[in-house]
């Protein structure tokens, strides 16, 4: 990863230097040894702050929002599920392609800086673990789908037969008992919006939870409140969810945020699939639920 | 020296919990904080008496996320109001830190002085007791001394403890509600004289003095275009804050009647600062950041004569981008203004 990081700050420095890009977006280091962060560089001079290390975990594409309105051509350095995070956001006409340079990454599988955070804070009776992050253990594309320039070698895909797991247990629930376990995870949300903040297929002007008139959900942390929240939010991400699984990494109080998106994702594949949301890029090409087609499937209606 | 034995804890809970309702640091699941003792499972619950701190601060036993005011009620051209009148019982928060004590103080000042007192806070805070526990080994993201807090000798602490050992805890009344509560568990405690721990050194430290007098003329200074860069505009850093306190009222309605409630609101949302007829005089994602750090370290400062921070470390911890504090004070005292 030394390696790539020099490739990057090479791409980087060029980019800047020969004003190809105004801003290039990766990681730099905090100040503790698991403790990267995003980084926006600005020029030449910021170019040794990037990093890319086994804690370069955030997905870059969702920073790319931030600039949507403006006219900045924007360098980024993006892994399997940053890219297919850039996919969402052209598919979603968020910001058009001829403005960014991708530097795509093979991804090894990172380390959660958060969690190595809360593990040595002692705010946790756990300590620090060797152990991959719980996203990439899952992650079926490791490499970037779409660039224009590739740092590193092409990695296999870590999720393996158990992919949907969890999402058959939940299945195998009773009705009662399932009630009773969202009851139980989402009378924890505190509210704090942080899943749908890191979440690149949130990129709604207005969010449909700030909207006053008429106020469609409630800000009480009451479960039923909480559950409209969360219902709403994941029903927007059917077919939309690239699984990057950020939105469960950042929840302060762990909400098993991903079982929900992969059972959507599941779901979505087998009424419409194979599907699995920005593996590649076409021109012109929607995700299932933003089309309509007359031989769509409607028995469930 | 008043001694109680860490053997003796639970019973000295159940004493308590018997008289009041006892709020403990647990691990809970997923998730750490105060609850209720009566509440504690222990195949599923873990204590947390021994590490540095819960993640989620005490504030909500004193400030509910969510609060009812009133229920209202149509009646023809009428309108029935019932107030909540919550029924405030006797608490005690055990093991409470110096930091998240000191918060109590800051939350103090906002809901009980200058004038008007919030009658339902007072009610909630009259009615708790604070057992702190002096910390001797400050976290890897502590800094409360550098803001002003001691992290052993703890003003508003009704009793304080203070672990000697595995084997216990030196237990020192402060207050007259400390000797209140501590009647209830005399028979648990013994006499003995034990050797405190030293203080470790604080990793993170911060030099306060100045910040908010520099910050009066760097509103427009650029540093907090490349502070707030990467801030997602996420509430996390004010929800898990023991001393954000800002709150909204709402109103719950359904055909002729409905509640009134306060909930915690949250200055990076952009809601918050959303005006009738849709101006919003800090639309971007910058001018929350901005106002965040101001109200903690400028504004806050000139109206009470504190920052509202106390060191506590979780917004440092919890980021989700990786923003601290303590690097933010840095970069105010290190940044170049016209002056």
């Amino acid at each position: 990863m030394i390696e790539m990081t020099k490739q990057i700050r090479a791409t980087a420095s060029k980019l800047l230097q020969d004003g190809q890009v105004d801003v290039f977006i990766a990681w730099e280091k905090g100040d503790l040894e698991y403790q990267t962060k995003p980084f926006f560089a600005n020029s030449v001079d910021d170019v040794d702050k990037i990093i890319f290390d086994e804690y370069s975990i955030h997905n870059t594409a969702n920073s790319l929002l931030r600039f949507r309105d403006s006219k900045e051509k924007i360098g980024i350095v993006a892994k399997g599920c940053d890219s297919r995070g850039i996919v969402r956001l052209l598919e979603d006409n968020q910001i058009s392609r001829d403005r960014l340079y991708i530097v795509g990454v093979g991804c090894p599988g990172l380390k959660d800086p958060l969690q190595a955070m809360l593990y040595n804070s002692g705010f946790s009776k756990k300590t620090v673990t060797d152990e991959l992050a719980d996203k990439c253990l899952d992650c079926i594309q490791p490499n970037a789908v779409i660039y224009d320039e590739f740092i590193g070698e092409q990695q296999e895909p870590r999720a393996g037969e158990n992919r949907f797991s969890k999402v058959t247990e939940l299945e195998n629930m009773s009705a009662d008992e399932r009630y009773s376990f969202f009851e139980d995870v989402f009378s924890n949300c505190i509210r704090c919006y942080a899943c749908r903040q890191v979440c690149v297929a949130c990129n709604c002007r207005t969010c449909i939870f700030e909207e006053t008139k008429p106020q469609w959900v409630g800000r009480e942390t009451s479960i039923s409140d909480n559950m409209m929240y969360h219902l709403v939010r994941s029903s927007h991400m059917a077919g939309r969810c690239i699984e990057c699984g950020e939105c469960e990494r950042v929840c302060p109080v762990n909400i098993p945020l991903m079982l929900i998106n992969k059972k959507l994702i599941q779901d979505m594949s087998d009424l419409y699939g194979p599907y699995d949301a920005g593996m590649d890029y076409v021109e012109g090409r929607k995700p299932p639920l933003s089309v309509y087609q007359e031989n769509d499937p409607d028995d469930f209606i | 020296m008043k001694i109680l034995k860490t053997a003796k804890l639970e019973t000295v809970f159940d004493r308590l919990a018997d008289a009041l309702e006892l709020y403990v640091p647990m691990v809970r699941g997923p998730q750490s904080g105060f609850y209720s003792w009566k509440t504690y499972d222990e195949d599923y619950d873990d204590l947390m008496l021994d590490i540095l701190n819960v993640y989620q601060p005490p504030k909500d036993i004193i400030l509910p996320q969510t609060e009812k005011l009133y229920d209202f009620k149509q009646d023809g051209t009428e309108i029935n109001l019932e107030e909540a009148n919550e029924k405030v019982e006797k608490k005690a928060i055990f093991g409470v830190r110096a930091c998240d004590v000191r918060s109590f103080d800051y939350l103090d000042k906002v809901f009980l002085t200058k004038g008007y007192v919030d009658e339902a806070y007072k009610a909630r805070r009259d009615s708790v007791t604070i057992i702190a526990n002096a910390c001797y080994n400050p976290g890897t993201n502590c800094f409360c001394d550098s803001m002003g807090v001691s992290p052993t000798e703890i003003e508003s602490a009704d009793v304080t403890l203070r672990e000697y050992g595995p084997e216990g805890y030196v237990w020192e009344v402060n207050s007259p509600k400390g000797e209140e509560i501590t009647k209830l568990i005399a028979d648990l405690l013994e006499d003995d004289e034990v050797q405190l721990p030293e203080l470790k050194p604080f990793i993170r430290r911060i030099n306060y003095e100045g910040v908010p007098e520099k910050l009066k003329d760097m509103f427009d200074h650029p540093m907090w275009d490349r502070a707030s860069a990467t801030c997602e505009n996420c509430g996390i850093c004010t929800y898990l804050c023991p001393t954000c306190y800002c709150f909204d009222i709402q109103v719950k309605s359904w055909g002729d009647e409905g509640y009134r409630f306060r909930c915690w609101d949250s200055c990076m949302y952009r809601e918050y600062s959303e005006m009738a007829g849709g101006n919003n005089p800090r639309e971007l994602a910058k001018e929350r950041f901005r106002n965040r750090f101001l109200h903690k370290l400028q504004f806050f400062n000139e109206r009470y004569g504190t920052p509202l921070c106390t060191g506590c470390g979780r917004c440092i911890v919890v980021c989700p981008s990786g923003i601290n504090i303590v690097n933010i004070i840095q970069d105010i005292k290190e940044a170049e203004t016209g002056a």
